[in-house]
């Protein structure tokens, strides 16, 4: 689940620029090491984030939670990727059903399913995946550069010296927050893609409003993996993202890596799980 | 009492501590020196349990305290406080506030209580008619007042000052250096000191250690450090850049 850590490691070692002429063992030593530390970094990333995800999960159920700070980090999430989840999705509405448009018209010129075959798709697929992707790098970076440089200039140490859990401090408030704000904005998007959609439609293929406008074909089962996977990104992101801002050490280059780090391993524990998601909801409810 | 017996630690590849052994007498100012990066942070932090050795044993007071989990260190944790390096005040909370939460996390005292308390400790350091103020309002001398004020709250046995007067003006640093011996001698806390200050560490130290390559290079007086004839130790006291010492 993570590739920054490891390319941040085998760049250390490898920008040495030593041991060209290095005798044999040690440049078999050498290539061990080049392989073992990316590995070693990425098993170690991936056993801190699951136990991050542990604590967050412990500390959500258990003691007194700082609601005031989990509105702020709503207020925070909403705030940060309003504007830019609009855009997307709007053009991707657009994207997609004119590409499909052109389409159906050299084939069979029947407009009359296609916001009926799109929306299943947009629930099940499209709007979980790109809504968090887009989540994942607007939200996760902020993430992990509050907290990073918090680690940085030992805020967080001073927080442990005062009998408090940085994470229960920390990532819990962003964890609920996550969870809620991805879910809202996941059926926001949804919303913003097909009212983008039906205006394609209907400016470019005549397509009427309320044909465009049908939900017949959409499954409880499509809700529901949707649904699922809306919620496991929305706790994925602030997790993973917490967590490489905690792993930051090293002043303010530091946290730059800890963002860095955080959207790119948040964004492939978001396709990752939508693999895992997507495949154990086909194998449930086959699709005819 | 503090132990550091023969502490080793690596972040990956990196070696830092390689066999850090050191005794801390009770009532004592003990400055620890040595170059930036010689891991001097990392020594002190796992005293308090914010780092942990990858082998080597940490004793408080006669008590293992290596394999502590992070609920049994929070007692420790009251009993010796940590000034840091950047200060780490929370931008967020006000200085009463700053002041007033290890109270709160440590002692479970009501806000009133607690406040009056950490009124008292910022008046300490003549800091009381801030005390509603953000920490982006001063300067870094004053932050660091309110910094030890907050560390002197629970009225701690042993204090670590990470680098207290790096960075400090004069007049500033040597408020801190007068507050740091005026601990010891009035209230018996046992300092530790991590500094590269040369005037703070010949005006207050009682004691000095020297880390070097990841061991202890030099231990002990000021007068000892003065006389000895090691030539790294000699370079690092005269600040001269000639010298076996890499930078
Ligand atoms: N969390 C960490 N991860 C990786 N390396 C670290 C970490 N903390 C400290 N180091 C490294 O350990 C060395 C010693 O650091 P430090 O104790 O802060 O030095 P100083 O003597 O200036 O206080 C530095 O080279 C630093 O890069
Ligand atoms: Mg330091």
């Amino acid at each position: 689940m993570t590739g920054v850590g490891a390319d941040r490691s085998s760049g250390s070692t490898g920008s040495t620029g030593e041991g060209e002429r290095a005798d044999r063992p040690s440049r078999i030593a050498d290539i061990l090491a080049s392989v073992g530390a990316p590995v070693f970094y990425v098993l170690s990333t991936v056993g801190d984030v699951f136990k991050t995800f542990g604590l967050a999960v412990y500390y959500t159920f258990r003691g007194k939670k700082r609601w005031d700070e989990v509105i702020n980090q709503c207020y925070q999430i909403g705030n940060r990727s309003l504007v830019f989840i609009t855009v997307v999705m709007a053009f991707l509405g657009m994207i997609l059903i004119f590409q499909s448009g052109l389409q159906v018209k050299r084939i069979t010129g029947d407009f009359s399913q296609m916001g009926a075959v799109y929306l299943p798709l947009l629930i099940r697929q499209f709007s979980p995946i790109i809504g968090a992707l887009m989540i994942a790098t607007r939200v996760g970076t902020g993430i992990a550069a509050e907290i990073g440089s918090m680690v940085v200039t030992e805020q967080v140490d001073a927080l442990r010296m005062n009998a408090t859990q940085p994470v229960k401090y920390l990532i819990v408030p962003r964890f609920i927050a996550g969870i809620f704000m991805t879910l809202v904005l996941v059926v926001y998007s949804t919303l913003v893609s097909f009212l983008a959609g039906m205006l394609t439609a209907h400016v470019y293929f005549e397509v009427p409003y309320d044909t465009f406008w049908d939900i017949s074909l959409v499954r409880w089962a499509d809700l529901l993996i949707g649904v699922t996977k809306t919620l496991c990104f929305g706790m994925a992101i602030p997790v993973v993202s917490g967590q490489a801002g905690l792993a930051a050490f090293g002043g303010s280059e530091g946290v730059g890596w800890a963002t860095t780090a955080a959207v790119v391993n948040s964004s492939l524990a978001v396709i990752m799980l939508d693999f895992v998601v997507g495949g154990v909801g086909f194998m449930v409810f086959p699709t005819n | 009492m503090i132990v550091f017996d023969d502490i080793h630690k690596r972040f990956g590849p990196k070696l830092v501590l390689e066999g850090v052994s050191l005794t801390v007498a009770k009532g004592r100012i003990l400055f620890i020196i040595g170059q930036s990066g010689v891991g001097k942070s990392v020594l002190v932090k796992h005293l308090v349990g914010l780092l942990r050795p990858d082998s080597g044993r940490v004793f408080l007071d006669g008590v293992d305290i290596t394999d502590y989990s992070e609920k049994q260190f929070y007692p420790v944790r009251k009993r010796c406080a940590m000034v840091f390096q950047n200060s780490t005040l929370f931008d967020s909370m006000t200085l009463l506030d700053n002041v007033a939460l290890p109270i709160r996390k440590h002692k479970r005292l009501r806000d009133k209580v607690a406040r009056r308390e950490a009124l008292g400790k910022l008046a300490l350091v003549g800091m009381e008619n801030e005390a509603l103020r953000y920490p982006a309002d001063f300067g870094d001398g004053m932050r660091k007042k309110v910094a030890i004020a907050r560390a002197l709250t629970l009225d701690p046995e042993y204090v670590i000052f990470d680098e207290p007067t790096t960075g400090l003006d004069p007049i500033s640093a040597n408020i801190v250096d007068r507050m740091i011996r005026d601990l010891s001698d009035r209230l018996g806390v046992t300092s530790i000191v991590v500094s590269h200050d040369l005037k703070s560490i010949f005006s207050v130290a009682d004691r000095i250690a020297m880390l070097y390559k990841g061991q202890i290079r030099l231990d002990g007086t000021p007068e000892a450090f003065r006389r000895s004839e090691d030539p790294v130790v000699q370079q690092f006291i005269s600040g001269s850049p000639e010298g076996p010492m890499e930078v």
